[in-house]
C-alpha cells in the first residue's frame, strides 16, 4: 500500500509539473518558425528511444556527488539528489517529457489556423488567442498529456531503480516493489500488488477517458452541412 | 466646396511575393485606392483575391509597398511600418466563416470588444443582434445555427468592433439567393450609416449585382479591369 500511494504520489507530481513545462514547451514547437527547432524536437523525443537505463544511468552521473546537478543541489539545499523523492520527480519528468508534450503539440497543430487568424484580426494578442481559443479547443489533447504522463509514470521501472534505488517510504514505487516480491518469490504479495495497480489503472483511465469522450463530442460535434 | 478633393479612405501599392513560402511562382503588384462603400473584387481561382485581402489585414506581409486607411499608415515598408493584424482595426469575414465553435454566437460577437466595459459591450452587441435579426440566436454555437445564420453571426462579428474596412471573401458561398439577398440588405442598411470601404470578394455575377458598387477584375495578380457603377 505504501508503494502504491508513493508511486500514486509521484505520478501527481511529475503529471502537474509535466502539464506546466509541456504547454508552453509544445505551443512553442508548434508555431515556431525557427530552423533549429528540430534539433529541441529530437531531444524532447529521446525518451521514447533511450533504454530507461541508459537515462537513468546518465541521470544518476549527474545528480550523483560528483555531477553538476547533485553539486548544485549540494550546495543550494544541504543534501544530494539521487535515491530522494525529489530526484525521482525530476528523472521522470524528463523521462516523461514526450508523452506530455507530443499529444499537446498535437492538438494545437489541429486548431484550425483561421480561426487563429479570426482572432488575431479581432485584436487579440498571442496570449488570449490562447487562452480563448487555442486551449478549448485542444483539452482532449491536454487530458491525453495528463493521462500518459500519470500513466507512463506510475508504471516505470528503469528510471527508477537507476536514480532512486530501492528505499522504503521514499523511492520504493510500486513497480519495484512488485519485482522485489518476485525476486523474493512472494508470488501472493506480488499479485496482490500488481492486482491494486491494474483496478486502480484501468479505473482511472476509463474515467479520464469517458470525460475526454464526453468533452470532445461537446466540442467537435460536426458541424451541419451547408 | 467646388474642386474640393476628398481623400479616398483607403490606399494601398503592396507587392507580394508567394514564390519564397510557396512551389508556385506568385506575385501580386496592385495598387489601388478606395472610397467607403462596396468595391467588389472579382477574379479567377488563384488571381490573388484572398491574398490581397489577407495582406490589407495583416495576416501577410508584402515585401514592398504601402497600406493607409485615412490618416493612419497600416504598411510602409520603406518607413520599416508594418501594423500586426491586431492593431489595424480591419473587419474580416472569411470564406470558412473561421467562427470559434465553442463559444455562443454572443460570445464570438463579444469577442473582439474585451477593451470595452461591459455595459458598452452590451449596448454594441444588442445594436448588432437587432441590426442582422440575430438577437433570438445569441445562446446558440455555430453548429447549431444553419448556414445563412452562422453568415450573419461572422458579419456581425466584424462590423460590431466598428472596424475602418470590412473585408469579406465570399462570404456567402452556397447560399440561396433569397438569402444572399437578405443578408446583402442588411449590410449594405449597416454601411449607410457607417460608411466604410467594403472589400467583397466573389465568384458570383448575381452577388456582385446585388451589392453594385465598384468592380476590380484581378488576373494572375494584376488588375485587368475597373469598373465604377
Amino acid at each position: 500500500m505504501e508503494a502504491l500511494l508513493l508511486s500514486i504520489r509521484l505520478s501527481l507530481t511529475v503529471s502537474a509539473i509535466l502539464l506546466a513545462i509541456g504547454v508552453p514547451l509544445a505551443y512553442w514547437l508548434t508555431f515556431s518558425r525557427w530552423p533549429g527547432k528540430f534539433f529541441v524536437e529530437a531531444i524532447v523525443a529521446l525518451p521514447l528511444v533511450l533504454p530507461p537505463t541508459v537515462l537513468g544511468f546518465y541521470l544518476l552521473i549527474a545528480m550523483g556527488s560528483n555531477g553538476p546537478l547533485g553539486r548544485f543541489w549540494q550546495s543550494t539545499f544541504g543534501h544530494g539528489l539521487a535515491f530522494t523523492f525529489t530526484g525521482l520527480v525530476i528523472a521522470s519528468v524528463l523521462y516523461s517529457l514526450p508523452f506530455a508534450v507530443q499529444p499537446l503539440a498535437a492538438s494545437f497543430e489541429s486548431v484550425d489556423r483561421k480561426l487563429l487568424d479570426a482572432s488575431t484580426v479581432l485584436g487579440a494578442g498571442r496570449l488570449r488567442t490562447f487562452l480563448r481559443v487555442i486551449l478549448p479547443l485542444s483539452i482532449p489533447g491536454v487530458i491525453s498529456a495528463i493521462v500518459l504522463s500519470f500513466a507512463h509514470t506510475l508504471g516505470e521501472f528503469g528510471v527508477v531503480l537507476m536514480v532512486g534505488g530501492n528505499l522504503a517510504g521514499t523511492t520504493r514505487t510500486v513497480s519495484i516493489d512488485i519485482y522485489d516480491r518476485v525476486q523474493s518469490m512472494d508470488y501472493a504479495g506480488a499479485n496482490q500488488v500488481a492486482v491494486g495497480l491494474l483496478l486502480f489503472s484501468f479505473v482511472v483511465l476509463s474515467i479520464v477517458y469517458g470525460v475526454n469522450r464526453h468533452l470532445g463530442r461537446r466540442i467537435w460535434s460536426p458541424w451541419p452541412a451547408k | 466646396m467646388a474642386g474640393e478633393m476628398t481623400k479616398p479612405a483607403l490606399v494601398l501599392r503592396i507587392q507580394f511575393d508567394r514564390s519564397p513560402q510557396a512551389n508556385s511562382k506568385f506575385v501580386l503588384d496592385v495598387q489601388l485606392e478606395f472610397d467607403p462603400g462596396v468595391t467588389i473584387i472579382f477574379g479567377p481561382s488563384g488571381a490573388g483575391k484572398s491574398t490581397l485581402l489577407d495582406c490589407i489585414a495583416g495576416l501577410l506581409h508584402p515585401q514592398q509597398g504601402k497600406i493607409t486607411v485615412g490618416d493612419e499608415t497600416l504598411l510602409n515598408t520603406e518607413g520599416r511600418v508594418n501594423l500586426r493584424p491586431e492593431q489595424r482595426h480591419i473587419g474580416y469575414v472569411f470564406q470558412s466563416l473561421a467562427l470559434f465553435p465553442h463559444m455562443t454566437a454572443r460570445d464570438n460577437i463579444a469577442y473582439g470588444l474585451a477593451h470595452l466595459t461591459s455595459e458598452e459591450q452590451t449596448q454594441r452587441i444588442n445594436e448588432i443582434l437587432a441590426a442582422f435579426d440575430i438577437d433570438s440566436l445569441r445562446s446558440r454555437k455555430p453548429r447549431e445555427l444553419s448556414g445563412g445564420e452562422q453568415q450573419r453571426v461572422a458579419l456581425a462579428r466584424a462590423l460590431v468592433t466598428h472596424p475602418r474596412v470590412l473585408l469579406l471573401d465570399e462570404p456567402m458561398t452556397g447560399l440561396d439567393d433569397e438569402l444572399k439577398t437578405s443578408i446583402t440588405q442588411d449590410l449594405l442598411t449597416w454601411n449607410d450609416r457607417r460608411k466604410i470601404p467594403i472589400l467583397y470578394v466573389t465568384h458570383s455575377h448575381e452577388e456582385a449585382a446585388a451589392l453594385g458598387g465598384r468592380m476590380v477584375f484581378l488576373k494572375n495578380g494584376r488588375i485587368v479591369d475597373q469598373l465604377a457603377r
